[in-house]
């Protein structure tokens, strides 16, 4: 499968690209056999209207401020304690910071000597309050620097990350802060922590600079969600079709059909000519999506199928985008299309919306939807097997089953608004197969986690994404106000039934 | 006109005077319909034409100049402005582009302009009909006006009424059984928006308080729980389904007591955090007198309302808000050169303005959602 797509530091045209991915998809990985493909191919021109999706992803700047707290040296008594060796531990954040900076893009900018007065504090504050960074980052060296927490979160206004390493904290310390909308606190010795935190930042800083296209109705407007900073292009439903007519069955699109079959584990009901018009559904989306200079996109995709307007349902176009990073949403369902950026930005993974479907002798939770990115564990990584099946509600196109890898754990991740999102875990039990269900392709049986009843569990195309990932959007929800809501633990249903 | 007198006057007198615009000023955002700013200075919406007034002593009279404008070089806005004598007033609007439909900015600048200390009283002017809430302003169920924290200052209030941003929802219950009509209404705090009343009494007293419930939108328990926080009482939490049934009148009692000191009584259901349904309901309070706890199946059945020094049918016939109805005012004290600027969010066609309690927009937030979406809209 042709789809991770990260050319934009790499000089290679579309065709050795696409060479790279696919192999990539295969776990080939890169050595030497591959660069010979490329080599071969060198003598081939690109297509000039070939649109790079890598491109296409949101790429903002991200600056955070930096600090040491600490209490005026030396140390005696009080934690972390006389023996608490200041200048190594500082040293070795400070590497670690720049590390995690780097590996995420993210630009700190860490004050040269540690702070320990409140009016080193006050000096700081001013200074950030005239150059606006995106977060604030302290790293606390002693217990009697929690008093300065509160007061930079309030005087700033601006998203506040505390990491307070084990000596540094009580609970009582840490309750407060923690509650506190717009700050996140980590107490613990676990650096990987503090880099998530930025990453959280990075990902609202993505969430900004995304412009989704909102592809329904008739109408043409722009709109901004709140809180997020997502605009919301609306453009009409029939743009695509007739975008989507338009677009000829070229190299890219063949090659783009190619790879879907050669990388298939199988194909069940699909013709070539429905490889084709999937391809051509994903070039007709990277070419509105650069047209609008937008970053990901939601569509009627049942209301366009109902009315005949395509051939086939976007399901596999939607797949190789999302496995590239782009958000590709079904149904117009604009909130979901949210939640699927938000694994994308903050876990760097695709994810699938899916219908909820309580399966009630097991006791499990069926998360059913006929596209799904393949990367499950990461852009970065080998894609999970996958077999072209048709979208099983008209018998049309392609439509992905991703084979969920059984016993692993997922996360079900879904804004409900701008304010609110629910966070469920549990781990796939089994792909259940179409037939003998009805239903969509990609089928996973899912043991909830900590949920009694499978009937309780909450909302609808809820974002299924592999890995347990709850206390990152934990994190992310304390760090940008946003309330975080889980389905029941106890069954709802144990009353039985009411007249 | 003598300068010194106290005078009111709305923002523009008459169409007729020569430095007023000849026609409305209209802004919008990218592909939704216009708002305008009349003549008079005033928004136009489609529930309300929402002005000012200024009151005050060397308040005088004026005509407005209105004139079309680009917020930030960008953003298409209206503003009108008005010599009033002891104070310069300036009004200006533009849609921010909010995610569905969109909120129209409504600022009020008021300048000193003497050279003196000035004091003054801006009112906006509201429909009849609309309800005055903590940080909104309704009709019906629509929230028309949020205000934001800046506009939220001491305002003149009743002796009682809901002090809130929940919404009235007459008839929306359907009590099984003879019950006081009280349960056939509520108020709603839609999305988690708290229910808050607060009652005059005598700094420091204590009452009893009894909160009646009516759930008939679940049949199953665990739904919607609900916080009852009372003054002065320990809070109590309730799941009206678990308790008492779906359609089933109950009743809670507490002990209150004015714990601050402060004459009110304050009286508020609360969402559970987590809770599926976090909507929050209330059909009936009764505030009674100090002293052994009413019988409650009384309560229900309606018999001891006219024993209760206040009953209130929440949503209902004799409810109120503690606002004034159709009534903003803003007393303001301007030192010698001083401004004060007050800004609302008015809902614009098709919308409502956002609640506050759930809402996250901030003065900033809008005018950069504008800028961001009129920056990258494809030029005519």
């Amino acid at each position: 499968m042709s789809t991770h797509h990260h050319c934009s530091h790499c000089c290679l045209n579309r065709r050795q690209c696409m060479q790279v991915l696919s192999m990539t998809a295969l776990g080939a990985g890169v050595g030497a056999p591959l660069f010979q493909a490329v080599a071969e191919e060198k003598a081939k021109p690109a297509p000039k209207d070939f649109i790079d999706a890598a491109k296409l992803r949101p790429c903002p700047e991200v600056k955070v401020a930096a600090t040491f707290l600490e209490m005026p040296r030396p140390y005696w008594l009080g934690w972390p304690g006389t023996t608490y060796d200041l200048d190594k531990h500082q040293k070795t954040y400070s590497a670690l910071l720049a590390q995690s900076a780097q590996r995420l893009g993210v630009k700190v900018a860490r004050e040269a000597k540690p702070i320990d007065s409140e009016a080193g504090v006050n000096a700081w504050l001013a200074k950030l309050q005239a150059e606006k960074p995106h977060a604030i980052l302290v790293m606390l060296q002693h217990m009697g620097c929690w008093s300065w927490v509160a007061p930079i979160a309030k005087k700033t206004g601006i998203p506040l990350i505390v990491f307070a390493p084990v000596g540094t904290a009580f609970t009582g310390h840490v309750a407060g802060p923690s509650r506190t909308p717009g700050i996140h606190v980590i107490s613990s010795l676990e650096w990987p922590a503090v880099e998530a935190a930025l990453h959280m930042v990075k990902a609202k800083r993505m969430f900004e600079e995304t412009r989704v296209l909102w592809i329904r109705g008739d109408k043409r407007n722009e709109t901004v969600v709140e809180r997020l900073g997502v605009k919301v292009r609306a453009i009409p439903r029939d743009t695509f079709n007739q975008e989507f007519d338009k677009q000829p069955a070229n190299e890219e699109v063949k090659d783009a059909a190619s790879d879907m079959r050669r990388h298939a584990k199988k194909v069940v009901e699909p013709t070539d000519g429905d490889l084709v018009n999937s391809a051509r559904s994903y070039v007709t989306a990277k070419r509105l999506l650069a047209a609008e200079k937008a970053s990901a996109l939601s569509m009627d995709c049942l209301g366009m199928v109902q009315a005949k307007l395509v051939p086939t349902p976007p399901c596999f176009g939607w797949t190789m985008l999302q496995d590239q990073g782009i958000t590709a949403g079904c149904e117009a369902d604009l909130f979901g299309a949210i939640s699927l950026m938000m694994t994308s930005y903050l876990l760097d993974r695709p994810g699938y919306m899916n219908d909820p479907v309580p399966e009630t002798v097991k006791n499990l939770l069926i998360a059913s939807h006929c596209t799904s990115g393949s990367r499950l564990a990461g852009f970065e990584k080998p894609a999970a097997p996958f077999i072209l099946r048709n979208h099983s509600e008209s018998a049309l196109g392609v439509a992905t089953q991703i084979l969920w890898p059984e016993g692993e754990p997922v996360t079900l991740v879904r804004f409900s608004n701008a304010n609110e999102m629910i966070i469920d875990t549990g781990r796939v039990v089994s792909n259940v197969e179409t037939p003998p269900a009805g239903g969509c392709r990609t089928s996973v049986e899912i043991k909830m986690d900590d949920v009694e009843d499978c009937r309780d569990v909450l909302g609808f195309h809820q974002v299924v994404v592999l890995g347990n990932h709850r206390r990152v959007l934990q994190g992310f929800c304390e760090l940008y106000g946003i309330k975080h809501v889980r389905s029941p633990r106890t069954s709802t249903f144990a009353t039985g039934v009411t007249s | 006109m003598k300068a010194t007198a106290l005078i009111g006057g709305w923002l523009v007198a008459a169409a007729s005077v020569a430095a007023v615009a000849a026609e409305p000023v209209a802004f919008d955002s990218p592909g939704f319909p216009p708002s305008s700013m009349d003549t008079q200075g005033r928004l136009v919406e489609d529930w309300a034409a929402v002005g000012a007034k200024l009151t005050g002593e060397g308040v005088t009279e004026g005509p407005a100049k209105v004139e079309a404008f680009k917020l930030d070089g960008m953003i298409p806005a209206a503003r009108a402005t008005s010599n009033r004598g002891a104070v310069r007033l300036i009004a200006t609007a533009y849609r921010a582009p909010t995610f569905p439909a969109g909120v129209d900015v409504l600022s009020f600048r008021v300048e000193e302009a003497r050279g003196q200390a000035a004091k003054v009283t801006l009112a906006i002017e509201l429909p009849e009909k609309s309800r005055v809430g903590l940080r909104s302003v309704s009709l019906g169920t629509r929230t028309v006006l949020t205000l934001l924290p800046d506009a939220v200052v001491e305002r003149e209030v009743r002796d009682w009424g809901y002090s809130d941003d929940a919404v009235s929802m007459p008839g929306w219950a359907r009590p099984e059984g003879k019950c006081d009509p009280a349960f056939r209404n509520i108020r709603a705090g839609m999305g988690g928006v708290p229910i808050v009343y607060r009652f005059g009494v005598a700094p420091g007293s204590e009452a009893t308080v009894v909160l009646g419930f009516c759930e008939s939108h679940w049949a199953e328990p665990d739904k919607r729980p609900l916080v009852c926080r009372v003054e002065g009482a320990r809070d109590q939490q309730v799941d009206p389904i678990a308790k008492w049934g779906q359609h089933k009148p109950g009743a809670l009692a507490f002990r209150a007591r004015d714990e601050n000191g402060d004459g009110k009584l304050q009286v508020a259901v609360l969402p559970v955090p987590g809770a599926p349904d976090r909507n929050t309901i209330l059909n009936a309070i009764w505030v009674f007198p100090p002293g052994p706890a009413p019988n409650l199946k009384r309560v229900l059945a309606g018999d001891l309302s006219a024993k209760a020094v206040r009953y209130v049918q929440v949503g209902g016939e004799n409810d109120q808000s503690i606002f004034l109805p159709g009534k903003l005012e803003y007393p303001m004290t301007l030192p010698a050169g001083g401004v004060k600027e007050l800004t609302f969010l008015a809902a614009c066609h098709g919308g409502s303005a956002p609640i506050p309690e759930q809402a996250a927009w901030t003065t900033d937030t809008l005018r950069r959602a504008a800028l961001a979406v009129w920056s990258d809209w494809p030029k005519p």
